[in-house]
């Protein structure tokens, strides 16, 4: 699934070689990211442990692909130095992979707040904090997409959605604020879903900044901060 | 939106272990057995010593790239792999050994044709002869007395898919050879050195004398070689010892100043004239 | 007109007069050297050509070669006056007009009896032990022979009564002036062949041993010294060492063998010099290649450097062709006869049944190669010396003595081109 033999540029040889590993390992990695946010949503909506426990152990080796694509960048630079796509690669994978790392490590946050949440009753029905998990677990997977099928507009497309997150993230702000100043017993499980929303909103700006480094990936022009430029 | 999740089926979700492909796998290949043992080796032209006391192994199936700036004797230690040097005057070993699969090279009692049949060698200017491809490439089996048309015809086509120029080729197989471009007649010269089955491959500055994509097509071809052969390349083109090669050796002034795994070299070389060579600020 | 100021102006200066100077010097001495080389070879072509390619004036038939120049033997030529009238002859016409009967009942034709000419006999110093048995031959294998005959000669037959001898006045003969010169050509090429090959198969060994096996040192720089100084040496004493060595030292007697060696030592320096060049010549690469292959050394020499070296051997073995064929010296003691009765070929003296002690009466079926090699030939810058000193020069010897050098230069032309065509074959086979 990851790359046909057509979209490889190379036909065979060490250099294409590196380059694939370099692709697939970033693949491995954020699949691995995604499984984690999954999982951290599922332990908070499910009020399942267990999940929450996967998700805080399965982070370590994030944390390890994270330095092995560091690694596989810097030899590729070192042995074939690579020019135009495949020096915006090595860039680009760097900052992915770390990227992906803190999503990871928002997920762990999330488990673990939910094991906090989890030891008292449910303040109100999850709605909003599901809908932003969605919103953001889609923007992962989209960029995701968008750097295996080489799709740029696709990435283009998802840094909008960061905003909807934002949206949603101070309205449940609000919500809880006022939950807060109602009832002081709640301000626990309210900082800790606060907590939550501001994770996955910290998740969907990651994802918003993969979606970035997709697009110069495959365009080498620069969209970051576009808005603040334009303001 | 759980279920759009397979990985996450159960709550009992075992940490899966991952195969992360990473630069240790390339240090584990280092163990691969020794093929060529070299040991203490000074060598002399004439009077004046050319190599001092090299001493390193060169592993099996894996590709060695010998870097340095011209002069550095990495030439010179390649040709004493084949025994090659025997045809320059005045040119002696002075001290050392150099064994391959635990023989001594440089014993009396070897016969130097042998050796060369087992390591062949690939020079820096392309050499066909100027006979037909077909010619070439049986060269060393007509040598052997082997005249059978069938062997014969099966090694050309063996040495040449191995050398990656059948396809191109085949039609032309008793055209003169000198017909050919520079990268095919080096290509040729591999699959020539291929095709009396040898060991080990010697290859002295190959891409040299090759435009860019000739180059690409020798370092490819270089790679798939590796399976069957064990190379060592002279090439004082670093990019290309860090292309094509599993272990790198830095010569410098007629000593060996380091040698590692290729990434080891051109991440983090521990000696600094080494860093300096291959940052391009000498040589 | 005035001319732009600029930096590159032509201007007239010493150094540019010397230049002019300069070259008008070099072109002037290089267009007199040609000039001489012109009028020798255009005297040599004028005069000489006639005999070969004389038919335009004399009997006209296509394709105007003399045959009975090329390709008969020399012959006396008889000048005299029969009833006051001039008549010209060759040797074998002679006695068939004079029905004198076979030379050896009438030996006496040969010797001075004419005081009419005392001065001609005086002068052919050379004369074979029996000239006639050689225009006997002559007369025998080729009747038709009629060198330069006057139209108003009729041709002699056999039948004609006996004249009376004191109708010949004013009878003067000329060695070698009549007939033609082809034992002096069939001598020069087998000279040229069998001393090129051995000097060739010599020569090529000892360049190839000295350039690639030998150990370059103090010793084989002397050898490679001496090489170079023994092509300085004059040809006279490669005569005269082959006399020594081949002709008395070898018991060959004067011999095309002793010929073939002599010549062959002689050139011997121009091919091994010019062999080592072309072997040094073949690239590195394919030395290097081959032995990394697994060859032995001459595996490599003979399949991969020998063959590439091969044309410029060739090439450079053109200078020696020129030198075999046109040197007298080394052969004037060793391999020449001035003249011989017979072709190599025609020699059988050794019987090829011989009894050879116990074994009885053995067959050797071999034996002409005997009687071929150790017999002297006739050759072409021997009979030019010949004809141009031993027999006086007028109207009557001229046409065998331009026509002697024109054809000696025509054949070291045939020979140096077919060398160089088949260097150029060679060549194009083998270009890298």
């Amino acid at each position: 699934m990851p790359f046909s033999a057509s979209t490889n540029p190379y036909s065979n040889g060490p250099a294409s070689e590196q380059i694939s590993n370099i692709r697939e390992t970033l693949l491995l990695m954020a699949s691995l990211a995604d499984r984690n946010l999954s999982l951290a949503i599922r332990a908070l909506v499910e009020r399942d442990e267990k999940l929450a426990a996967t998700v805080e152990k399965e982070d370590s080796q994030l944390d390890e692909l994270e330095i092995s694509i560091d690694e596989l960048v810097i030899n590729h630079m070192a042995t074939h130095a690579p020019v135009a796509t495949d020096c915006r690669l090595m860039l680009v994978a760097s900052k992915i992979s770390s990227n992906l790392e803190r999503i990871a490590d928002q997920a762990v946050a999330i488990a673990r707040r939910s094991l906090e949440l989890n030891r008292e009753p449910l303040l109100k029905p999850l709605i909003d904090i599901p809908r932003m998990a969605q919103i953001a677990e889609g923007m992962l997977r989209d960029s995701i997409t968008a750097f295996i099928d080489r799709k740029p507009e696709l990435a283009q497309e998802i840094i909008k959605r960061d905003k909807e997150v934002d949206a949603i993230n101070k309205q449940l702000a609000r919500e809880l604020t006022s939950f807060m100043l109602e009832d002081p017993a709640t301000i626990t499980r309210s900082l800790n879903l606060t907590i939550v929303a501001r994770c996955l909103e910290r998740i969907a700006d990651h994802c918003k900044n993969i979606a970035e480094e997709v697009y110069y990936l495959y365009q080498a022009i620069d969209i970051r901060h576009e808005r603040d430029k334009n303001a | 939106m759980d279920e759009s999740k397979p990985s996450a089926q159960t709550a009992e979700v075992v940490p899966t272990k991952v195969a992360a492909p990473s630069p240790s796998d390339k240090l584990a290949r280092l163990n691969a057995p020794t093929i060529i043992d070299i040991n203490n080796v000074d060598f002399y032209y004439g009077a004046s010593k050319a190599l001092h006391g090299i001493n390193f192994p060169i592993k099996n199936k894996l590709v060695t790239a010998f870097i340095g700036p011209s002069g550095c004797g990495k030439s010179t230690l390649l040709r004493c792999l084949n025994r090659m040097n025997d045809l320059v005057e005045g040119t002696r070993i002075g001290a050392g050994s150099i064994k391959i699969s635990g023989v001594d090279i440089y014993d009396p009692s070897v016969d130097v044709i042998e050796l060369r049949k087992r390591v062949g060698m690939v020079f820096q200017k392309s050499n066909p002869f100027p006979k037909s491809i077909y010619e070439n490439v049986v060269y060393g089996l007509r040598l052997q007395g082997i005249n059978s048309k069938s062997r014969l015809d099966e090694t050309v086509e063996r040495s040449l898919r191995g050398a990656a120029l059948w396809e191109e080729v085949r039609d032309r197989l008793h055209t003169s050879a000198l017909g050919l471009s520079g990268g095919q007649q080096q290509r040729l010269c591999i699959a020539r050195a291929i095709a009396v089955e040898p060991e080990i491959i010697l290859m002295d500055e190959p891409c040299s004398a090759l435009d860019p994509i000739a180059t690409v097509k020798v370092e490819e071809l270089i790679h798939q070689l590796k399976q069957d052969y064990t190379i060592v390349i002279v090439t004082h083109n670093m990019q290309q010892a860090g292309r094509c090669s599993d272990i790198t050796a830095f010569f410098y002034m007629g000593r060996l100043i380091e040698i590692d795994a290729t990434e080891k070299i051109f991440t983090n070389p521990t000696q600094k004239q080494t860093e300096d060579y291959i940052s391009g600020r000498f040589g | 007109m005035t001319t732009r100021a600029h930096p590159f102006r032509r201007q007239a200066t010493v150094a540019a007069l010397k230049e002019t100077i300069v070259f008008w010097l070099l072109r002037a001495f290089t267009y007199v050297i040609l000039g001489f080389g012109a009028i020798i070879f255009s005297i040599i072509i004028y005069k000489g050509s006639p005999a070969v390619f004389g038919s335009i004036r004399f009997d006209g038939a296509f394709p105007f070669i003399h045959n009975d120049f090329l390709f008969t033997k020399p012959q006396t030529l008889h000048i005299f006056r029969y009833k006051g009238e001039l008549k010209q002859m060759s040797a074998a016409q002679y006695y068939a007009f004079t029905g004198e009967g076979t030379p050896e009942t009438a030996p006496a034709a040969a010797t001075p009896e004419q005081p009419l000419a005392p001065a001609v006999h005086a002068t052919t110093e050379v004369v074979t032990p029996s000239p006639a048995r050689a225009t006997n031959a002559a007369s025998a294998l080729l009747a038709p022979a009629t060198p330069t005959p006057p139209a108003e000669t009729p041709a002699p037959s056999a039948a004609q009564p006996k004249i009376d001898p004191n109708d010949i006045t004013e009878h003067e003969t000329y060695s070698y002036a009549a007939g033609g010169i082809w034992p002096q050509i069939v001598g020069t090429v087998l000279l040229v062949i069998g001393s090129m090959t051995i000097a060739l198969i010599l020569g090529i060994f000892s360049a190839v041993y000295l350039s690639e096996y030998s150990k370059q040192g103090p010793l084989i720089s002397a050898i490679r010294l001496a090489i170079v100084n023994l092509a300085g040496v004059p040809s006279i004493v490669f005569g005269l060492f082959g006399v020594g060595i081949f002709v008395i030292g070898m018991g060959w007697n004067i011999s095309l063998l002793a010929g073939w060696f002599t010549l062959a030592f002689m050139v011997l320096p121009v091919i091994i010099t010019a062999s080592e060049e072309s072997l040094r010549a073949v690239p590195r690469g394919f030395r290097e290649g081959s032995l990394a292959l697994g060859a032995t050394k001459w595996q490599t020499i003979f399949s991969n450097v020998l063959p590439y070296a091969l044309p410029g051997i060739l090439t450079s073995s053109v200078l020696g062709i020129a030198r075999v064929a046109g040197e007298t010296a080394p052969i004037l003691f060793t391999a020449a006869y001035a003249t011989s009765d017979k072709l190599p070929w025609e020699l059988s003296i050794t019987p090829n049944r011989m009894h050879s002690g116990f074994l009885g009466y053995v067959e050797y079926p071999f034996l002409w190669i005997h009687d071929f090699a150790l017999h002297g030939v006739s050759a072409l810058p021997y009979h030019i010396y010949v004809v141009s000193s031993k027999i006086p020069q007028n109207e009557y010897t001229e046409r065998v003595q331009y026509g002697t050098a024109f054809v000696f230069l025509a054949v070291v032309m045939a020979i140096a081109l077919s060398s160089v065509l088949l260097r150029i074959r060679l060549r194009n086979r083998l270009k890298w």
